[in-house]
This record gives C-alpha cells, structure tokens and sequence, in this order.
C-alpha cells in the first residue's frame, strides 16, 4: 500500500458521509521524509474500521493513526493542523473530518417547503422534499434539494427510507396528510432525530388527541415537535422558514432557543445604574 | 467545506487523472487575522483547463498559483505563506488583513 492518491481522498470524503459513516483524512505538510502522504481511516457503523493508503516509513505511523482515532471521538474536532512526532522528527499533520450526512425529509412541497429546503441545504443538510403531485414535487420549484420525491402520503417514506440521521419536517397542504405521516415516522425504528410538524394549536392537539386514540404510547408524542420551529413571531413562509430552521440548529446543537440578550444580560451584570 | 464542494473538488481531480493531466492542489491548512476564506478551502490548478474552488480570490492567489506551477514541474509539495496584512492599500474588494498557511501538493496522474 501507499499514500493514498488525492483523488481517492477526496472521493472518500465525499462518499462516507452518503453512506452514513464518517472518515478522517492525514496529510502529512510538515518537511519530513514522508510529507504530502496522505492516509485515511473510515468507520462506518456495524463495519470493521478500515484504513486506507500508507505512509512510507518504516515506523511512525501509529502515532498518526492514534491522532486520527482521538479526533474521531472528539465530536468538536473540525479540519486542522497539528503538531505530531513521526519517526521521531516533530512534523505536522493536516486532518480533515467528515461525518455522517445529516438529511432533511421536507414533506409537502407547498410554499413553506420552497424556503424550507433552501435553509436546510444552506445548514448542510441533504435535503429530500416529497409531495403526491407530480406539479409541485418537481426540480424546478426545489433546486437546492438533493431528491424531489412524488409519492403517495398513504406510504411517503417507502423510496427514502427514514433512519437516525432524518430530520422529517411535516408540512403537507392538510391536517389528515401530516397525520398520516407522521404516523408512519413514530413507528420507525430506531426513531429519525428530529419529527416536526406545522400547525396552529388546535391542530396539533385534534392530531394528538387522535394519536391516542390509536393506541400510540403517551411517551411518544412528547418527540414529536409541534407547532413546529422556535417562537420568533414568524409570518411569511420566509420567516417560518427561519423559525424551523433554528429549532433544528438548536436540536443539533444543543441550544436553549432563548435570546441571548436575556441570557447574557450584560447591562443588568456589569453596567447597573447608580440610582 | 461543504458537501457540494467536496464534490466538485473530486470531479475535477478523478478528470484530470482519468485524463493523465498533472496538476497541483492547494489546501488553506492554517489561517491568522482575517482571511477570505478559511481553513479547509481549497483549490485545484490544472494546466489545461484551469482552476476549481478558491482559496481567496484576488488575496493572495496570484501567488498561490505561481507556486503550484513550480509544484508541477518539480513534483514537490510546498507550504506557502500568504501574507495579507500589507494588502490593506489595494483596491481589490477581497481585501483582508490575515496571514494563510497553504500546502500546494503535487497531484500524479494516471493509476496510484
């Protein structure tokens, strides 16, 4: 084996993440015997983790290997250099990481979904839109989509299975639609990260209230976020969009959705006025 | 970097192989200051058909595609520097006042 070629690198880093695994790529820049080599370890769940080209020295390598490990554990870990010792030379190393793609299910291709699937791609999300009509499940109306999708919503997740890393966002033009589906992603299991549906009070509620009846588990509803999206006073499908948009941020990221003015309260705390 | 550059940075790199075009591939590894583009970006210089992504635009570049030049006829990787802290005056509208640290890589064509 040797260094891996920067088009096989490359090509890693873009087919992992699709096929729901992640990989870390090491380049030796530092001036060393070996710099611009180049090898990659890719762990996909439920597969033995496989390591990919070579450096050329006879010893050395494991040190790069164990970096390669320790960023992969580290969920904060973005592309970088670091200070290494290889063959007892110190060297750096250039480390990229990809993890798994996440994917946004947008169902109902209406005017909400159009903002929708635009922000999502925007936050890196592989973003899949479907609807029942062919004239509004169409490229066009979603260029920013990765799939447009017509399916019937009797049965809308049977082309694009979900699984742990789908964030579905309810958003069809009717109440028994989103009902529907939403019936459909809280039996799967393991569950998607995310289930959102759009809707006023009361129309959340007659869909809980009809989720009981049909013997769905208390606990369960509990996941499912609805009214969708973080409470900004939104209107527009735009700003609705927006409001979504920060929930699924705040979920990914761990956020508390509160404005950080209120939070900090940096006047309060430092620059109290002498009364 | 986001996915879709990741992608179009692979299509032009399997092209210039498939093709047997030698070209150079710079990487920003490390940036100081305020930099047009940040750590990760990338950039492939190809002889023949020229260049895919950037790593700054008008800051800098200029010098970043000399170097892969002599990348490709050496065959040697380089670690260039680019300084853009003296660029302030320039009328470029890319204009920033950061340091970049860029590996310029050989990249071989034909099979590994």
């Amino acid at each position: 084996m040797t260094s891996l070629h920067p088009a096989e690198a490359a090509r890693l880093l873009v087919e992992t993440p699709e096929r729901g695994g992640s990989v870390v790529v090491a380049t030796v820049v530092g001036d060393n015997q070996c710099t611009g080599n180049r090898i990659a370890l890719i762990v996909i769940e439920s597969e033995e983790p496989e390591l990919q080209g070579s450096l050329s020295l006879k010893s050395g390598t494991d040190s790069v290997i164990q970096l390669m490990k320790d960023i992969l554990e580290n969920p904060r870990a973005s592309d970088g250099l670091h200070e290494l010792t290889i063959a007892d030379h110190l060297s750096e190393v250039y480390i990229e990481i990809r993890r798994p793609v996440q994917e946004l299910v947008v169902v109902g291709a209406g005017h909400i979904a159009q903002p929708l699937a635009h922000l999502g791609a925007l936050l890196g999300f592989q973003v899949i839109v479907i609807d029942d009509r062919p004239e509004f499940a169409t490229r066009e109306r979603f260029p920013s989509a990765e799939k447009v999708i017509r399916a019937d919503f009797s049965d809308p997740f049977r082309e694009t299975p979900l699984h742990t890393r789908s964030h579905v966002l309810l958003v069809t033009r009717g109440h028994k639609y989103d009902y529907a589906c939403l019936i459909r992603a809280l039996r799967m299991d393991p569950p998607p990260a995310y289930i959102g549906m759009i809707g006023s009070r009361r129309r959340v509620r007659a869909t809980y209230v009809q989720l009981l009846e049909e013997g769905m588990a208390h606990a369960l509803l509990d996941r499912i976020h609805a009214p969708v999206g973080l409470d900004i006073g939104a209107e527009t499908p735009e700003e609705i969009a927006v409001a979504v948009a920060a929930e699924l941020i705040m979920v990914r990221r761990g956020g508390t959705g509160a404005s950080l003015k209120g939070v900090e309260r940096i006047v309060e705390r430092f620059f109290k006025e002498d009364k | 970097m986001t996915h879709d550059d990741d992608r179009s940075l692979t299509q032009a790199l399997e092209a210039a192989r498939e093709a047997g075009r030698r070209c150079a591939m710079a990487t920003i590894v490390a940036t100081k200051g305020s930099t047009p583009r940040k750590v990760g970006a990338r950039m492939i210089v190809d002889p023949d058909t020229g260049l895919v992504g950037t790593v700054g635009g008008g800051c800098g570049e200029a010098e970043v595609i000399e170097a892969a030049y002599r990348v490709i006829e050496t065959g040697k990787a380089q670690r260039v520097n680019v300084d853009l802290t003296d660029d302030l005056v320039s009328w470029s509208p890319a204009v920033c006042g950061g340091v970049m640290d860029i590996f310029v890589e050989p990249v071989s064509p034909g099979p590994s």
